[in-house]
């Protein structure tokens, strides 16, 4: 019996490709250093602390601190998330982790994953570190399954009820992996823009960019490319129309409407736009730098013009509300797009979620 | 116990930053972790990702390892938990519950016949059983060592043993030539 174990031969090539990968997240570690003397820096430390918040906690340093955050917030925010303005689940990651906020206000913390996404159907999340990609449950966190990958960006999930596909970047290549977690594929290069899959294909169809701009839509599973788009220079999101019907592209200057089935594009003259989001009844939200663009019925228009810089969005399931964040505010805001218009605003995020974290989907509820 | 001397300089150094020492780390536990994982879940490409998590968890905790215990068994509970984690685990590409149906164990890099013999009787048993039998026969841990490593009680360990490798013995015959 010993001998029959000692003839399993092993895979030169896996401890090569698995070095590579191991090796890398090794050199990225950082060994926990021995202090010579703790004890003078956390003194000077306590000290600088305690003299700022004294200087903030006085009545003209109080003012400071309050006219900062007029000036760069929105006014009357509520001090913490207390409940969603709308049903449903909200996925948000970052430094402080994966977390999964319920419409009660509740919030679960799934891992120490900077980057998350929903499965199709939002029964699971595809979270990632750098260098590990894990489909996780979203009630409690429990690990299904997990693949070691270098430098792992934008993890997408699409496909049925009955099958899926996860899309996602390595260092420069473009990856899909089955949603067991096995047949992991690796694709051409790609640009460093989420990969999209198209809604309705039932995970066989995949946008993504390639690395000279060209917006590239193939079958990942057959290999077979549908379309090639011409080169568009500073590409920064792409998103699906709910019926699969348009791609869209963020680009320099520009957003351009590709309808899938004639390869016609629009280009509308749209300058700064750093993210995409479609609401479930086809409204295209597009993020400014300080403000948030809708565009319906072919018409733009400003949703929301903000004091500082916004930074992610997300649409409720019903499309009544759409997200987004004042990293530099240190809050979030939620629009009210539909019917009369309303803000409501929280403060104090990083400290309810660890870190500042990004908006990764508002799912409905379970 | 020389060998032993120089694991434990090995993980010293590897969590004082030295890279070789922990490039020799790796290039020494590599095969071992790779054929456990193979022969848990019999699938050459699960088999790599779970030896590779394993490091990646092993990089992640070097810090807090103490260096007084060896690192082999420590890799290796790793390795084999999270090999049956796998084995167990439903497939995820139905986003409905479905039970994956049985596991396959012809692994998909094994070119002799003793290897391929191995991998269809070890499709017979459990992953737990599995488990054990690859930790006794390939890994050479004794039964009482498997038990505290997959905190298990003794003599669990032992009936694993004895039915897993009862059935093995009879597969492994009838496939072979």
């Amino acid at each position: 019996m010993k001998r029959l174990f000692d003839g399993v031969p092993a895979d030169a090539e896996a401890e090569e490709r698995a070095w590579s990968v191991v090796g890398g997240a090794y050199a990225r570690r950082e060994p926990v250093r021995r202090r010579r003397s703790p004890v003078r820096p956390a003194l000077v430390l306590a000290a600088a602390v305690v003299a700022v918040a004294a200087a903030a906690l006085s009545p003209p340093g109080r003012a400071v601190v309050n006219a900062v955050r007029r000036s760069i917030g929105i006014a009357g925010a509520q001090a913490a998330l207390f409940k969603l303005p709308s049903p449903g689940r909200l996925l948000v990651s970052g430094s402080g982790g994966t977390w999964v906020v319920a419409a009660d206000g509740s919030m679960r913390r799934l891992g120490a994953y900077p980057q998350a996404s929903w499965s199709p159907h939002a029964l699971y999340v595809v979270a990632a570190t750098a260098d590990v990609l894990a489909a996780v449950e979203p009630a409690n966190g429990h690990v299904h399954w997990q693949l070691a990958r270098p430098a792992i960006r934008f993890p997408r999930w699409g496909g049925t009820r009955t099958d899926t596909s996860i899309a996602y970047l390595t260092t420069s290549r473009l990856h899909v992996v089955a949603g067991d977690g096995t047949g992991d594929r690796r694709l051409p290069p790609s640009a460093s823009v989420a990969p999209a899959w198209q809604p309705g294909s039932g995970g066989t169809v995949l946008a993504y960019v390639d690395v000279r701009g060209r917006v590239t839509i193939l079958n990942p599973d057959r290999g077979i490319v549908s379309r090639v788009s011409r080169a568009y220079a500073g590409a920064r999101d792409i998103a699906w129309s709910p019926n699969g019907k348009t791609l869209t592209l963020a680009a320099r200057g520009e957003v351009v409407l590709f309808a899938v089935a004639t390869g016609r594009a629009r280009a509308l003259p749209v300058a700064g736009v750093r993210a995409l989001a479609f609401a479930a009844d086809g409204r295209l939200a597009l993020l400014r730098e300080n403000s948030v663009t809708l565009f319906e019925h072919g018409h733009l228009r400003t949703l929301f013009a903000a004091p500082s810089r916004l930074s992610g969005i997300a649409w409720s399931p019903n499309g009544r509300w759409l997200l987004s964040a004042l990293p530099q505010a240190d809050q979030w805001v939620f629009v009210q797009t539909l019917g009369a218009r309303r803000v409501l605003a929280v403060s104090h995020i990083r400290r309810q979620f660890g870190g500042e974290p990004q908006l990764d989907g508002w799912a409905p509820s379970a | 116990m020389a060998a032993e001397r120089r694991e434990r300089a090995l993980v010293r150094d590897a969590q004082r930053g030295s890279a070789e020492a922990f490039e020799q780390l790796f290039r020494s536990h590599w095969p071992r972790a790779y054929r456990a994982a193979l022969l848990v879940v019999g699938d050459a490409a699960a088999a790599e990702d779970i030896a590779q998590e394993s490091f990646l968890a092993a990089v992640r905790a070097l810090d807090r390892f103490d260096r007084r215990r060896p690192f082999g068994p420590w890799l290796h509970r790793i390795v084999v938990n999270r090999a049956i984690d796998w084995a167990r685990a439903r497939a995820l590409r139905r986003e409905t519950f479905a039970d994956a149906g049985a596991d396959s164990a012809a692994g998909e890099r094994e070119p002799s016949t003793h290897a391929r013999a191995l991998a269809q009787g070890l499709a017979v048993l459990q992953p737990e059983q599995r488990a054990v039998i690859v930790l006794r026969y390939l890994l050479d841990y004794t039964p009482g060592e498997i038990a505290r490593l997959l905190d298990l009680p003794r003599g669990t360990v032992n009936s694993r043993l004895r039915r897993g490798l009862d059935r093995l013995r009879v597969a492994v015959h009838e496939e072979r030539p």
